[in-house]
C-alpha cells in the first residue's frame, strides 16, 4: 500500500535521510524506531509531503506521490498525524474531526450529516472526544488532544495512517491507553506506520519492524526477528 | 444643547468609524492566513470606487452595481496575491511588503491615467436626509455604511463559523502545515483570504464614495486611519476593529469640531503611538511573539 525507495531529503545543505527503503502492507502495523535524529520524523514528513524529498520515490497504493502538495497527498488517502499533535486549538474538538475528514465532504452545507457516521466511529473509540465536543481543541490534556489527533486522521478513512511519536510527552498511564487504541487501529485494519520512542511497546504491537540509524534502515525484519537481533536489543531493547 | 451636539458629533463620527473598521478588517483576513497584509489595500479601495462609478456611468441600476464592485475588488485582490504576495510567500521572505506598495502605486497610476485626477461625485439612491433616531440626526447615508458594514463583516464571521470551507479558513490561521494534512491546500486558502480581503475593500470603498466623493487620492486618509485602527485593536479580532473604528471616528469627529479641522487626523495618529509604546499586540490581540 505504500512502498518507499531509496528515499533522500533533508533541510537546506544538509541531508537527514540517505536512502531509506520501506514498505507497508495493507493491513499491517509496521512500526519505524530508531535514536532520536536517526531520520524517524523526516522520513514521515518526506512522504506526506511537509518536506520535498530530493531523489527516489514513494508510491501510495500505487501511485507516485513524491513531489507534490502535502494538501494533494492527503487527498489521495494519506492521513498523517504529526509529532507534537498539531491539533487546531482555537477550534473545537468536532470541527478538528469534521476538518479531517476535509478531502470527502461538501464544502460549504450538508457536510455534518455526510459526516455523522464517521464522527460516531470515532466518538465511540474515544468516548471522551463526544464529551468535550464542542470544547476548544487548546484546552484539552495532552492525552485528549493525542485521540483528538489519531481521530481526526481516522476522519479522512486513509489508505494509510502514518502516526508519528503518539506517546511523546505523555503520562505513563496515558501511554498505555495511546497503545491499546493503536491495537485497536489495527484489529480494524487500519494500515499504519508508526514511529515510536517507545521500541518495545511498538514491537510489541508491530507486525513488521525497520531500525533507522543516520538516515537510512539498518535492520528490517518481524519483531521476533529483531528481539533476537543482539545489535538492536543493546541499542533499543535493553 | 452642548451635550446634544457632542452626542450628534460622536454618533457620526463613530458611524463613519466604521468604514476603518471595514477596511481593517481586511487585513484581518489576509493576516490570518498569511500573515501578510496588503500595504496598498486603500488603492484597492479606490480602483474598485472608481469602477463601480463607471459601472453607474453605464447604466447599470445602483443594486446590480454592488455585487459588480465586490466581485472586482475580488478579483483585484486575487491581483495582488498572486502578483506580489505569493512571491515573497513562497520564498519564506518579508518582500511582499514592498511588493503590495509597488502594487498599490501601479493601480494609482493606472487610475490616474483611466479616471483623471479629479474627485467626482458618486450618486446614490439613499438620500442624505436626516432622521430622527434616539436624540440625535443621522442621515440615511450614514445608517447604509453602518448596515453595509455590519452585514459584510457578519456574512464573513458567519461563513467562517458554519461551512467547512470557512472553518478550513480557520484551521490554515491556527497551524498551516496541520491543515495541508487533512488535504486543505494553504494556497488557495490564502487566494480566498486575498479574494474576502478584496471584496471588503471594494465594498468599503462603495460605502463611502457617496460621502467623500471619488479620486485618486480619496483613501490616503482613509488607509492609514485603518491601520491606526487594525493596529490598535490587533490583527485577530472582528469584533476589536468595530469597537475601536466606532471610538476613533467619534474622537475625530469631536477633535475636529471643539480643536479645528486641523486636528482631525491627530487622534488616529496619537491612538496607534500609544498602541504601539504599550500594546503592540493591540487591545484585544493575542500576544504573539514574533520570530525574526
Amino acid at each position: 500500500m505504500l512502498q518507499v525507495e531509496n528515499l533522500h531529503a533533508g533541510y537546506g545543505a544538509s541531508e537527514v535521510l540517505t536512502g531509506t527503503t520501506l514498505t507497508v502492507k495493507q493491513g499491517t502495523l509496521v512500526a519505524l524506531i530508531g535514536a532520536n535524529g536517526a531520520g524517524k520524523t523526516t522520513t514521515m514528513r518526506a512522504i506526506s509531503g511537509g518536506l520535498k524529498p530530493s531523489r527516489g520515490t514513494v508510491k501510495l497504493d500505487g501511485q507516485e506521490v513524491q513531489g507534490l502538495d502535502a494538501s494533494r497527498i492527503a487527498r489521495l488517502g494519506l492521513a498523517h498525524s504529526p509529532e507534537g499533535r498539531k491539533v487546531f486549538g482555537p477550534l473545537s474538538v468536532e470541527d478538528n474531526l469534521l476538518l479531517g475528514a476535509y478531502s470527502h465532504l461538501p464544502r460549504f452545507f450538508g457536510f455534518q450529516g455526510k459526516a455523522q457516521a464517521d464522527l460516531d466511529r470515532v466518538y465511540e473509540l474515544f468516548p471522551k472526544l463526544r464529551e468535550r465536543a464542542r470544547q476548544a481543541a487548546g484546552t484539552l490534556s495532552g492525552g485528549e488532544q493525542q485521540m483528538l489527533a489519531i481521530g481526526r486522521a481516522l476522519m479522512a478513512r486513509p489508505k494509510v495512517m502514518l502516526l508519528d511519536e503518539p506517546s511523546m510527552g505523555l503520562a505513563p498511564v496515558i501511554v498505555q491507553e495511546v497503545f491499546r487504541t493503536i491495537r485497536r487501529l489495527k484489529e480494524e485494519g487500519i494500515t499504519l506506520l508508526l514511529v515510536e520512542q517507545f521500541a518495545k511497546s511498538a514491537l510489541e504491537v508491530a507486525d513488521y519492524a525497520y531500525v533507522m540509524e543516520r538516515g537510512r534502515i539498518a535492520v528490517e525484519g518481524t519483531p521476533a526477528e529483531l528481539a533476537r537481533n543482539e545489535r538492536v536489543i543493546a541499542a533499543y531493547l535493553g | 444643547m452642548n451635550a446634544s451636539i457632542i452626542g450628534q458629533m460622536a454618533v457620526s463620527g463613530a458611524l463613519m468609524g466604521l468604514v476603518y473598521a471595514l477596511i481593517a478588517y481586511g487585513f484581518q483576513l489576509t493576516f490570518a492566513t498569511s500573515k501578510s497584509i496588503n500595504f496598498g489595500q486603500g488603492e484597492l479601495v479606490m480602483v474598485s470606487a472608481f469602477f463601480s462609478l463607471t459601472l453607474l456611468n453605464l447604466g447599470v441600476p445602483y443594486w446590480a452595481m454592488i455585487p459588480g464592485g465586490l466581485l472586482f475588488g475580488a478579483l483585484m485582490g486575487l491581483v495582488v496575491e498572486r502578483a506580489g504576495v505569493r512571491l515573497a510567500l513562497e520564498q519564506k521572505s518579508e518582500g511582499w511588503i514592498l511588493l503590495t506598495i509597488i502594487i498599490g502605486l501601479f493601480f494609482f497610476s493606472a487610475a490616474e491615467n483611466l479616471w483623471g485626477r479629479d474627485d467626482r461625485p458618486f450618486p446614490t439612491p439613499i438620500s442624505a436626509d436626516p432622521i430622527h433616531v434616539l436624540g440625535v440626526d443621522v442621515t440615511r447615508l450614514e445608517l447604509a455604511v453602518a448596515i453595509g458594514v455590519l452585514a459584510i463583516m457578519g456574512a464573513i464571521e458567519l461563513f467562517k463559523r458554519r461551512t467547512l470551507l470557512g472553518k478550513a479558513f480557520e484551521a490554515v490561521s491556527a497551524d498551516r502545515d496541520a491543515a495541508e494534512l487533512m488535504g486543505i491546500s494553504a494556497t488557495r486558502t490564502v487566494m480566498l483570504s486575498y479574494g474576502l480581503s478584496g471584496a471588503v475593500a471594494a465594498l468599503a470603498g462603495i460605502l463611502v464614495s457617496p460621502i467623500t466623493t471619488v479620486g485618486p487620492t480619496m483613501a490616503s486618509a482613509l488607509i492609514l486611519k485603518a491601520f491606526s485602527v487594525a493596529v490598535v485593536a490587533g490583527l485577530d479580532s472582528g469584533f476589536g476593529v468595530v469597537l475601536i473604528g466606532m471610538f476613533l471616528g467619534a474622537l475625530e469627529s469631536l477633535a475636529s469640531f471643539y480643536l479645528g479641522s486641523g486636528w482631525r487626523e491627530a487622534p488616529g495618529l496619537i491612538l496607534l503611538i500609544l498602541a504601539l509604546a504599550v500594546r503592540p499586540t493591540g487591545v484585544f490581540g493575542k500576544a504573539v511573539i514574533r520570530k525574526v
